[in-house]
């Protein structure tokens, strides 16, 4: 029994002091911890975060947009020119952008891209934004082969590294748009569009163009990528890279402490911030997001007393955003009080909030003849921020005599209810895109225009305001459709979160972008040990 | 006998068919779709519609099941709407760490149970007794869950002495990396399912312990260790492999706690996630292999008594 006991304590402590170093690998590693794996690594098929992450990381995109301003950035496309027509784009390639199987990348694997995108098998999420080329909805209808074959009528392809494309229409927004990545025309052209998705090259990913190359994709563990060594821009100075999968937070946040992870992105709690600060060892960085969480009110049943625009005036006279940000958020993001976010060039900072005035709601809410009221409110497991939103405003509204009833859903059932409209009042979050554009989601018949919100007015507004190009027009159209849709009370703007990394203190040039978590990755550099103070 | 296996069978056969009948049926009458419209995303409606379409999703309910069906019988499961691919290959690719560890933790725990069940039930009441029934209800009672974070804390926090999440460290792999990855996750699931079998097998045996036919072969003088070894075991054995048997198909759906609290990267947690997210083809082809693994268990331990105990031939 005894010799037993001693063989196990010694086979414990070999496991303890094993082999700790890495052998398969050379050069500098770094680990960023994700809550899952992603789905697929074809550029054009991105819907869920984590393959959008990884995908920055592995491909190239055409244009980017400032991390601050969002203004359009040359990335593959190192310079554009807009012609007189206002129409008119031509854009130029990077010399030296290629594939890693040595095949330049060219305006031929640009145009397939298009091509690939306005199929009508096509089931990504591009077209909607590219849907102003000229040619892009006749192909769309009228295309009839699988293959994304012949052309886009609006894309003339000039050189191996110079494309002109023509809108059908002004569209203001159209470079923010130009944020996707290519595929290589050279190994897909024959490939179904509708088997796009499922090829081996979505899982493979044998050739591709960005930063850094697929080294190895353990499907339940990590993915592996290695420094692109011709990537176009410089090879990256970081040689590996594992994004690999922890489903729980707190396992994430002692991998990080122990040494093991260099990077938790985006959603480091805020409450754990203050003790992470404390600590030498660990940076903490935040950048403002391109998502706000959103109080959305359900005004489209004919009964309902949210019908009634004054009893959702009601509702917006209830939260106090500053107590939500300071209590909720512990100051990690900013109140926000109609659909521009503080980041877009139209945002309007002089914009006063609503007065938080219960007594003034109550007055409004008996003129409206609602003395009592009962509404629901839905929101979804696993978000506390939101919860506690929920419970304030239960709480301010019990004051004024409405009564709110919260009912808490699973993700896909909540997802059902608010698209069958079966719900009051809902707290939702909305990704928003780089340029201000506000027709995405508030013009009538704009596909995004999930509350089915109507301002003829509005939709005038934003109608113009994507034929020029000038910002200060555009902003001061911007701001009258905001006035008109606040009034309108069709959802209660509530914050926008900051992202919130915790990293390796000894990571530099770490510098995320709204929308993407590797932002300039081939910049990024670990210094060593000896170099830190 | 043969017929009454045969029976056995053909109930089974019926059972798996009501199963993804009942499956596909609840599975579609909860609300969603695999690619429903995310109000949080930009999303394209007339995009959705086409890959509903190219997926058959469009098609009515009856016909959907009959395909599906069909395509069964031909060995085909379908791919997984979320990744694009086969099933089987998704299920052959977490299916290995996955049994890994259960299939490690499972002869573990029954082995201690069985060798501490049977020394503390020959000596009820003594203090080593006492001491596995006090350990054992602590086992049952603890929740795994926190007994997880517990180990983490101290094993990998206050003492970094064991890795906390994973499989093995990206780029290692070793024999000896990956063992000392399962340190404690194997450990948890052993005092869990140590405790619940522990008690079974101790009772089990008191049980026999305290029939007249003991008392008799003990009268007759036969030594205790024969009497344990030729009367008592395989007696107290039946209750032993019925619970056995039937945990087999837990081995083979995964670790639930280990998968999340230590990120062993095995089957349940992708189970759940594909259920949450509608992922069709996945939901229902694992609800036909757990069935299955029931169905098969069920028949196993069937088979054992007619191995082990004369009175059920």
């Amino acid at each position: 029994m005894r010799r037993i006991l001693v063989i196990f304590i010694l086979l414990f402590m070999l496991f303890c002091t094993g082999c700790q170093q890495e052998t398969a690998t050379s050069g500098q590693s770094l680990h960023v911890a994700a809550l899952t794996g992603p789905l697929t690594l074809n550029p054009v098929f991105l819907r869920d975060s984590a393959s959008a992450e990884i995908a920055g990381l592995l491909h190239p995109q055409l244009l980017v947009t400032d991390p601050k301003t969002l203004a359009p950035q040359p990335r593959l496309f190192t310079s554009w020119q807009l012609l007189e027509d206002k129409l008119t784009y031509i854009f130029t390639l990077h010399e030296d952008a290629c594939w890693s199987d040595g095949k330049p990348l060219t305006t031929e694997d640009i145009a397939f891209t298009l091509r690939v995108i306005c199929h009508p098998d096509y089931t990504g999420w591009l077209f909607l934004p590219l849907r102003y080329i000229a040619g892009a909805e006749g192909y769309k209808q009228e295309h009839r082969s699988p293959q994304a074959t012949g052309e886009l009528s609006g894309v003339t392809i000039i050189d191996e590294k110079k494309v002109q494309i023509r809108l059908k229409e002004p569209y203001a927004p159209f470079l923010a748009m130009l944020t996707f990545s290519p595929l290589p025309a050279h190994l897909l052209q024959e490939v179904a569009v509708a088997d796009l998705e499922a090829d081996a090259y979505s899982q493979e990913l044998t050739v591709s163009a960005g930063p850094y190359l697929l080294a190895d994709w353990q499907r339940a563990e990590y993915v592996h990528v290695r420094a692109n060594p011709n990537y176009f821009l410089g090879q990256p100075d970081i040689e590996n890279i594992y994004y690999r999968f922890i489903p729980n937070q707190e396992a994430q946040l002692i991998e990080l402490l122990a040494g093991k992870l260099d990077i938790i992105p985006t959603a480091v709690r805020v409450e754990d911030i203050k003790t992470l600060k404390q600590n030498p060892d660990i940076a903490i960085h935040t950048n403002p997001r391109l998502v706000y969480d959103y109080l959305v009110i359900n005004s489209q049943q004919a009964d309902s007393a949210l019908a009634d625009k004054k009893v959702r005036q009601v509702l917006a006279m209830l939260l106090d955003r500053d107590e939500v940000i300071k209590n909720l958020l512990l100051g990690y993001g900013e109140p926000l009080y109609g659909p521009l976010l503080p980041m877009h060039f139209a945002y309007n900072e002089t914009r006063k909030a609503e007065k938080v005035d219960l007594a003034a709601a109550r007055r409004l809410l008996v003129e409206a003849g609602y003395a009592e009221l009962k509404l629901t409110l839905i929101y979804n497991v696993g978000n506390t921020v939101r919860e506690n939103v929920a419970l304030m405003l239960k709480e301010k509204a019990a004051s004024i005599g409405m009564e709110i009833k919260i009912e808490l859903l699973e993700w896909e059932a909540f997802l059902a209810a608010v698209n069958e409209g079966d719900y009051d009042l809902a707290i939702l979050g909305r990704g928003v895109e780089a340029d201000p554009d506000l027709s995405v989601h508030w013009h009538s018949q704009s596909p995004g225009n999930s509350l089915a919100y109507h301002n003829e007015e509005v939709d005038q507004l934003t109608a113009e305001a994507v034929t020029t190009s000038e910002h200060s027009q555009r902003t001061l159209l911007y701001r009258q459709a905001e006035e008109l849709i606040i009034k309108d009370v069709p959802a209660i703007w509530l914050y926008v979160r900051q992202a919130v990394h915790a990293t390796n203190a000894r990571l530099e040039n770490f510098k995320p972008h709204p929308d993407s978590l590797f932002f300039n990755v081939h910049e990024w550099r670990l210094a060593s040990e000896e170099e830190t103070p | 006998m043969i017929l009454s296996l045969l029976r056995r069978f053909a109930q089974t056969l019926l059972v798996l068919f009501g199963v993804s009948a009942a499956t596909f049926l609840a599975m579609h009458a909860a609300p969603g779709h695999p690619l429903q419209a995310n109000p949080e995303l930009r999303l394209d409606p007339t995009a959705v519609e086409r890959w509903l379409q190219l997926r058959q999703l469009d098609q009515p309910l009856l016909s959907q099941y009959l395909s599906w069906l069909s395509r069964v019988f031909r060995g085909d499961f379908g791919d997984s709407l979320l990744y694009n691919r086969p099933v089987v290959e998704l299920i052959a690719e977490r299916l290995p760490s996955t049994l890994l560890l259960t299939v490690t933790a499972f002869c573990l725990a029954l082995f201690l149970a069985i060798v501490i069940g049977i020394y503390a039930a020959t000596r009820q009441n003594s203090w080593l007794d006492r001491f596995v029934c006090t350990l054992s209800l602590a086992g049952i009672s603890v929740p795994n869950f926190w007994f997880g974070i517990v180990l983490i804390i101290l094993f990998a926090y206050r003492f970094p002495l064991l890795p906390s999440v994973g499989l093995r460290t990206p780029g290692d792999g070793s024999l000896l990396d990956i063992l000392r990855h399962m340190l404690m996750p194997l450990f948890v699931m052993v005092a869990g399912n140590f405790a619940h079998y522990v008690r079974y097998v101790r009772s089990a045996i008191l049980d026999v312990l305290n029939q007249d036919y003991i008392r008799a072969v003990r009268s007759r003088g036969l030594q205790e260790k024969e009497i344990l070894y030729r009367h008592v075991l395989p007696n107290a054995a039946i209750p032993i492999i019925t619970i056995a048997a039937l945990s087999l198909p837990r081995l083979f759906t995964g670790a639930m706690v280990a998968e999340y609290v230590f990120g062993w990267p095995g089957i349940g947690r992708w189970i759940i996630t594909s259920t949450m997210a509608r992922d069709y083809p996945v939901i229902m082809t694992v609800n036909l292999y757990t069935a299955s693994l029931v169905a098969m268990a069920n028949f196993l331990a069937d088979a054992l008594y007619l191995l082990i105990d004369p009175r059920t031939r």
